[in-house]
C-alpha cells in the first residue's frame, strides 16, 4: 500500500485524461448548438466569419480553460487548509480566505488600479495580499482560543468571511448603481468576464507552478495531520512548512478568486472525494484533487451556462447548492465519530 | 562521559513550579525508568529532551551538544518518542503511520526507497502489528495503536527512544512484551531507552535507572532496588502497601483503606 512514482504517475495520468474528456465534452455542449465540422473549417469560410468558430474558440474555450483553473487552485488550496488545520471540513471559502482575497479585488478595482505586468494584474496582487491577510487574521484568532483549536479556528473562518462579505457589500453600495450589479453577480461567483488570453496562461502558468510546489511538501503535509508535537519529533519544521503552504495556497487561491470572485465548496467537496476514493496520502491527493477539481467546476459551468438559458447563472450558485447540504452531512458525521481538537 | 547531560534544569508552567535544579546523566545504552505521582513533571521531563520545551534554567546536553542547537531533523535522528494521546483526523493506515518515521532522512525526494521499506517491514513485525498492518489507524483498540507508535518510533532508527506511559492501554501479555521488546532493542541495538512509567513492578524488573520525581520539585535516582523501596515509595505518592521479594523481583502492593489488609498506622 505504499505509493510508488509509478502508482501516482499512473493514477494522476487518468485523472488528467478524465479532465481531458470533461473538458471536450463542455466544449461541445451550451445554449448555442454548433456543428463540430463546420468549426474544423477555420475562423472563416469563404471569407465570411465562422461564427460556431468564434463560439467554440473564442467563447467556451477560454471560459472552461478558465473553469478548469480555478477549480484545481481551489481544490488543491481546500487540501492544504485541512491538512495544516488538521480539519476535514476547513477549504478556503468557509475559512474567509477567498473573501479576504476577494476584499483586496474590489480595493484594487475602487482604487483605480489596472497594471498588468507579465498578465499578472494589480487585481491579482492585491487579492493575495488580502488572502494572506485573512490567514494571519485567522491563524491569530484561532491561537488566541485555544492551542490552534480547529472549533475556534473554524469559528474565526466563519466570523471574518461574514465581516469581510459585508465590508465588500458596503464598498460596492458606495460604489454607484452599476458597480453593484457587477459586484454582486462576482461575489456569487462567476465566468462571464473573460475576453483575452494572455492573463489566463499567465494565472495558469502560477497556479500549476502553485500547485506543484504544494507537491513537493506532501510528505509534510501527511505528517502534519498527526498535530504538531508529532510532527515536530519526526523531524518536520512545523514554521516554515505552515509559511510555505499557507503561501501557496493564499496564492492560487487568490489568482483564483481575482478572476472568477468568491465560488464556495470546490476546495471541501473535491478532496474528500478524492480522499474516499483514492487513501489519505497528500502526494497523490494533491495531483488528483487539482484535476478532479479542475473537472467538478468545468462540469458546474456548464450546468451554469445550460439551466437557465439564454441567461446564465453564477457558477458559484451551482457549487454552493450542491455543496451546502455536502458540508453538512459531513458536519454530522464527523461531530459523531471525531472529539474535536485535543479531546 | 554521559550521553546525555541534564544539568540544574528548571522549569514551571505559569503558577506552578515543575522541575527544580533536576540534575541528572544519563550513560548511553542504559534503561530509564522515569515514575511519579501525577503532575511531577514526567512528560515535561520528556518534552524537555525532546526539545519541545525549553528549560527556563539549565542546560540539556546530548553528546556534549546543547539539544537546542539540533534542529529539527536531525533532532529526529537522535530521538524518536511515542506520545500517549492521539487524535486521528484522516485514514492512515498503520503502514503509512509507520513509514513517517523516515521522513528526516530523505533529503527532497517524495517516495520512499527499499531501505525505508525494510526499516517499516522490520519494526511492525518486531511490535507484532503486521497483522493489521493495512488497516487504518483510528479502526484499533488502543492497545494495538499504542504498539503501533512504538513501531514507529523503532523504525525512526534512533539512538534514544523516549515514551510516555507506553503500556498504559495495554494487556498483561503485551505489557511484558513491549518491556521485553524495549530491553531487546537496548541490548541489541545499543539504545539509550527512557519512559514513564506508573507501573513501578515493571519498572523494578526491567530498568537499570530509576528517576522518582515527587510533588515540589524533589527528586530521586539510582538503581531501581534502592529508590523504589517501601518507605520512599509511602512518601512520595502517599499510599501504603507491601512490599516483597519473590526470587529475585521486588514488588510492591498498594493498599488502601477499603482493601482486605488494611494500612496499618
Amino acid at each position: 500500500m505504499i505509493l510508488t512514482p509509478a502508482k501516482l504517475v499512473f493514477r494522476t495520468g487518468l485523472a488528467g485524461l478524465l479532465l481531458l474528456v470533461v473538458m471536450a465534452g463542455c466544449l461541445l455542449i451550451g445554449s448555442q448548438d454548433i456543428s463540430l465540422q463546420k468549426v474544423l473549417q477555420g475562423p472563416s469560410i469563404e471569407g465570411v466569419p465562422n461564427s460556431d468558430y468564434e463560439i467554440l474558440v473564442g467563447v467556451r474555450l477560454p471560459r472552461i480553460i478558465l473553469a478548469a483553473i480555478v477549480g484545481a487552485a481551489l481544490a488543491c488550496s481546500g487540501v492544504v487548509f485541512q491538512a495544516i488545520l488538521r480539519n476535514p471540513l476547513a477549504d478556503p471559502y468557509i475559512l474567509g480566505v477567498s473573501s479576504g482575497a476577494g476584499l483586496g479585488s474590489i480595493v484594487a478595482v475602487l482604487l483605480g488600479w489596472t497594471w498588468t505586468f507579465w498578465g499578472l494584474s494589480a487585481l491579482m496582487v492585491a487579492s493575495f495580499i488580502g488572502a494572506m491577510g485573512t490567514v494571519w487574521l485567522v491563524w491569530s484568532i484561532g491561537r488566541v482560543t485555544g492551542r490552534v483549536h480547529v472549533t475556534g479556528l473554524l469559528l474565526a473562518g466563519v466570523v471574518v468571511n461574514a465581516l469581510f462579505s459585508a465590508v465588500i457589500m458596503f464598498l460596492a453600495s458606495i460604489a454607484g448603481a452599476k458597480k453593484f450589479q457587477t459586484t454582486m453577480l462576482w461575489l456569487m461567483g462567476s465566468f462571464a468576464e473573460l475576453d483575452k488570453m494572455a492573463p489566463l496562461l499567465a494565472s495558469g502558468v502560477v497556479v500549476v507552478l502553485g500547485i506543484l510546489f504544494i507537491l513537493m511538501l506532501g510528505n509534510h503535509l501527511n505528517i502534519l495531520s498527526f498535530g504538531r508535537e508529532d510532527a515536530r519529533s519526526l523531524g518536520v519544521s512545523i514554521e516554515r512548512t505552515c509559511f510555505l503552504a499557507f503561501g501557496c495556497a493564499a496564492l492560487i487561491t487568490s489568482v483564483a478568486v481575482s478572476f472568477s470572485g468568491l465560488i464556495g465548496f470546490v476546495g471541501l467537496i473535491v478532496p474528500h472525494a478524492v480522499r474516499l476514493v483514492a487513501g489519505p496520502d497528500h502526494r497523490q491527493l494533491i495531483p488528483l484533487s487539482a484535476l478532479v477539481g479542475a473537472a467538478f467546476l468545468v462540469i458546474a459551468d456548464a450546468v451554469a451556462r445550460i439551466v437557465v438559458a439564454p441567461a446564465m447563472l453564477p457558477v458559484g450558485v451551482v457549487t454552493a447548492m450542491t455543496g451546502g447540504p455536502f458540508f453538512l452531512i459531513l458536519l454530522i458525521r464527523y461531530t459523531k465519530t471525531i472529539h474535536w481538537g485535543q479531546s | 562521559m554521559s550521553f546525555i547531560k541534564i544539568h540544574d534544569v528548571t522549569f514551571g508552567y505559569e503558577h506552578q513550579p515543575v522541575l527544580k535544579a533536576l540534575s541528572l546523566a544519563v550513560e548511553k545504552n542504559s534503561f530509564w525508568a522515569i515514575v511519579g505521582p501525577n503532575g511531577s513533571g514526567k512528560s515535561t521531563f520528556l518534552n524537555l529532551l525532546s526539545g519541545q520545551l525549553k528549560p527556563q534554567r539549565g542546560t540539556i546536553h546530548i553528546d556534549d551538544k546543547p539539544v537546542a542547537s539540533f534542529s529539527t531533523r536531525r533532532l529526529a535522528g537522535v530521538l524518536s518518542m511515542v506520545r500517549q494521546e492521539f487524535v486521528p483526523v484522516f485514514g492512515f493506515s498503520v503502514r503509512q503511520a509507520v513509514m513517517m518515521a523516515r521522513f528526516y532522512k530523505r533529503k527532497t525526494a517524495l517516495f520512499e526507497e527499499s531501505d525505508d521499506i525494510e526499516a517499516v517491514e522490520s519494526a511492525l513485525a518486531a511490535t507484532d502489528t503486521m497483522a493489521f498492518a493495512d488497516r487504518p489507524l483510528r479502526t484499533l483498540s488502543g492497545g494495538e495503536r499504542q504498539r503501533v507508535f512504538i513501531a514507529r518510533a523503532l523504525a525512526q532508527e534512533t539512538p534514544i527512544l523516549l515514551l510516555d506511559e507506553p503500556t498504559c492501554h495495554l494487556d498483561l501479555k503485551h505489557q511484558v512484551r513491549i518491556f521485553d521488546l524495549l530491553r531487546q532493542m537496548q541490548v541489541e541495538q545499543g539504545k539509550t531507552v527512557l519512559l514513564v512509567t506508573h507501573d513501578i513492578n515493571l519498572a523494578c524488573q526491567y530498568c537499570d535507572r530509576v528517576l522518582l520525581l515527587g510533588a515540589d520539585g524533589t527528586y530521586f535516582q539510582g538503581n531501581p532496588e534502592d529508590v523504589l523501596d517501601s518507605q520512599r515509595i509511602e512518601g512520595v505518592f502517599h499510599v501504603k502497601g507491601y512490599q516483597g521479594l519473590v526470587c529475585r523481583e521486588k514488588f510492591f502492593i498498594p493498599l488502601g483503606n477499603f482493601s482486605k489488609d488494611r494500612p496499618k498506622e
